[in-house]
């Protein structure tokens, strides 16, 4: 909230300055380039439909640069687009296309380093390499940007939005694809990503490394190489989002690294060759999400501990949990899940007889991936149960105590 | 029958060769960090007395591993790293020059890269706190450099 108010007085601020509006009109031969030149502080610049070819754009004053109509500003597969060297400054309406891929320099659509209270918004970027990149900024807004691109391999691509040491900035609205990573943050704190959609990225749809008490919340993560990754980061709040079909043999819906005291909530995880896959996670909350129809629904290895799974739904999923631990330092009470075969005489909605949600045949899966082949034999079944009774390999107290007998809405 | 034997001694040998193995960039994993291997410009590789292999996205994480897997650190055979200047190609730690500056980003956040010529790396070297060092400085001085 307190992110939200300073991001909105800082909007107003910029506005109350505005002081003349100047037409740029590529078809009368103007140059956005002189235009930036002969402009005072707090102009505004109402660019005209059209197309400007003129290499990388430096903006070294606070401008609020509209374009009218979508007017290209087009890189030629060179240099980086546009450089902000100036705070309060504000793009709207453009589209950016065609920045050089380099593997020696990071080149961007529009970059910024050092600076405070930038606003891209509603822009279309397409093919280029790094979407919108802010270096050292803080209290930046992203907002409804389209960042197309179409990567083939990570080596040649960048990220669609890349922020790099930052702090309080809002990305919403944007949709990115096509890139390495949907959205990367780097040493990112106090930021809020909402109601992005991140879809087709070879790599991550977000990936946060070093951030901490960030907030990701309403995204929707669709086909990614994985879905989103979080890493050596703290205090994360991950709530209403969407991990669909992120498949792969290496993939994920989530992935939690080395993470601590986060919050995992209401989210949907469909469709995934893994919904979360925990390596050194702890102390999370992870309540009310819905994993249906992954191939596992949670992976936590032994390394992750303190945490709370409650009231998840688990619907038909090839295995609901698995981990290579034989204790369990985890709590998973008062789950529904889709396999539970108990019973609940005394009709409070609570299962009687403990849930084991590990099956012996995710063990063996685990060391031998060919064994997948087995899945829905009869002596899988016949594994399985046998286990379930008599628990040899898998954790004895691995289980849940109070089982949910109705899925959760 | 006296064929077979040497055959089979060949065999064993070839076996007992630990050699390293290229990275393939954009598709294989780092051991420790668990992203996928993609700045062709860093990397880096342990290989076992076994001639088990570990792959690392970053100077960064290979030293993590070693300090987190101590049995595999001490059964270390080859220890290679991808020089900046040479991209894509590993080569054996102990002939690189290991840089920290902060004008390199490194993928894994602690402005550490290698070369292999002292020329190259010396263009990086104006940066403040810039420094460079030898394999062996780095992991001893790991814990001072890194302020993540």
């Amino acid at each position: 909230m307190k992110l939200f108010l300073l991001l909105l007085s800082s909007l107003f601020c910029i506005n109350s300055f505005g002081q003349s509006a100047v037409v740029v009109d590529p078809a009368k031969g103007a140059s956005l380039m002189e235009a930036i030149a002969d402009a005072a502080p707090f102009d505004t610049l109402l660019v005209q439909p059209g197309t400007f070819k003129e290499g990388r754009i430096i903006i070294d004053k606070p401008l609020f640069i509209l374009g009218v109509g979508y007017p290209v500003i087009d890189g030629e597969g060179k240099t980086e687009i546009i450089t902000i060297l100036s705070d309060s400054v504000t793009i709207q309406g453009l589209q950016i296309q065609n920045v050089g891929v380099s593997y020696i320099e990071d080149r961007a659509g529009i970059s910024a380093e050092k600076q405070t209270h930038i606003r891209i918004i509603d822009n279309k970027l397409y093919n280029t390499f790094f979407g919108v990149y802010l270096k050292n900024s803080s209290h930046c807004l992203i907002q409804g940007n389209e960042i197309k691109a179409d990567a083939v391999n990570e080596i040649s691509s960048g990220n669609a939005i890349q922020l790099w040491y930052c702090n309080n900035i809002l990305v919403q609205d944007n949709h990115a694809s096509g890139h390495r990573d949907g959205i990367y943050l780097e040493f990112v704190d106090d930021s809020r990503i909402e109601n992005n959609t991140s879809t087709n990225n070879i790599r991550y749809g977000l990936h946060f490394m070093f951030s901490n008490r960030d907030q990701y919340v309403g995204n929707t993560f669709e086909l990614n190489g994985a879905g989103v990754a979080v890493m050596f980061s703290k205090k994360i709040t991950m709530q209403y989002n969407r991990f669909i079909n992120n498949k792969g043999t290496a993939s994920y819906g989530l992935l939690l690294k080395e993470i601590y005291d986060g919050t995992i909530s209401n989210n949907t995880f469909l469709g995934n060759t893994t919904g979360i896959y925990g390596e050194g996670a702890n102390r999370l909350e992870v309540h009310h999400n819905t994993f249906e129809k992954n191939g596992w629904a949670l992976k936590v290895l032994g390394s992750c501990m303190d945490n709370t799974f409650t009231n998840n739904n688990f619907i038909n999923n090839n295995f609901d949990l698995t981990t290579n631990n034989n204790r369990s330092y985890n709590n998973y009470d008062g789950n529904y899940w889709s396999d539970y075969t108990g019973y609940d005489l005394d009709k409070d909605g609570i299962g009687d007889v403990p849930h084991r949600p590990i099956k012996l045949f995710s063990y063996i899966v685990t060391r031998s991936d060919a064994s997948i082949i087995l899945l829905r034999s009869l002596l899988v079944d016949v594994l399985n149960f046998t286990e379930k009774v008599t628990p040899a390999f898998t954790p004895e107290l691995l289980q849940d105590t109070t089982p949910l007998m109705k899925p959760l809405l | 029958m006296k064929r077979v034997v040497l055959g089979l001694v060949l065999l064993s040998c070839f076996g007992c060769n630990p050699a390293p193995e290229p990275i393939v960039f954009g598709s294989d994993q780092c051991q420790f960090c668990k992203m996928s291997i993609v700045d062709n410009r860093y990397g880096a590789e342990l290989v076992t007395a076994k001639g088990k292999i570990y792959k690392f996205d970053a100077l960064e994480c290979l030293v993590d591993f070693k300090q987190k897997e101590e049995k595999i650190a001490a059964a270390a055979h080859l220890e290679l790293a991808v020089a900046f200047d040479t991209p894509g190609e590993l080569v054996d730690l102990n002939v690189l020059h290991v840089l920290y500056s902060e004008s390199l980003p490194s993928p894994m956040g602690m402005y550490l890269s290698c070369f292999k010529e002292e020329s190259e790396m010396n263009k990086w070297l104006d940066a403040p706190n810039a420094r460079s060092m030898q394999w062996a400085i780095l992991e001893k001085d790991f814990e001072m450099l890194d302020k993540r």
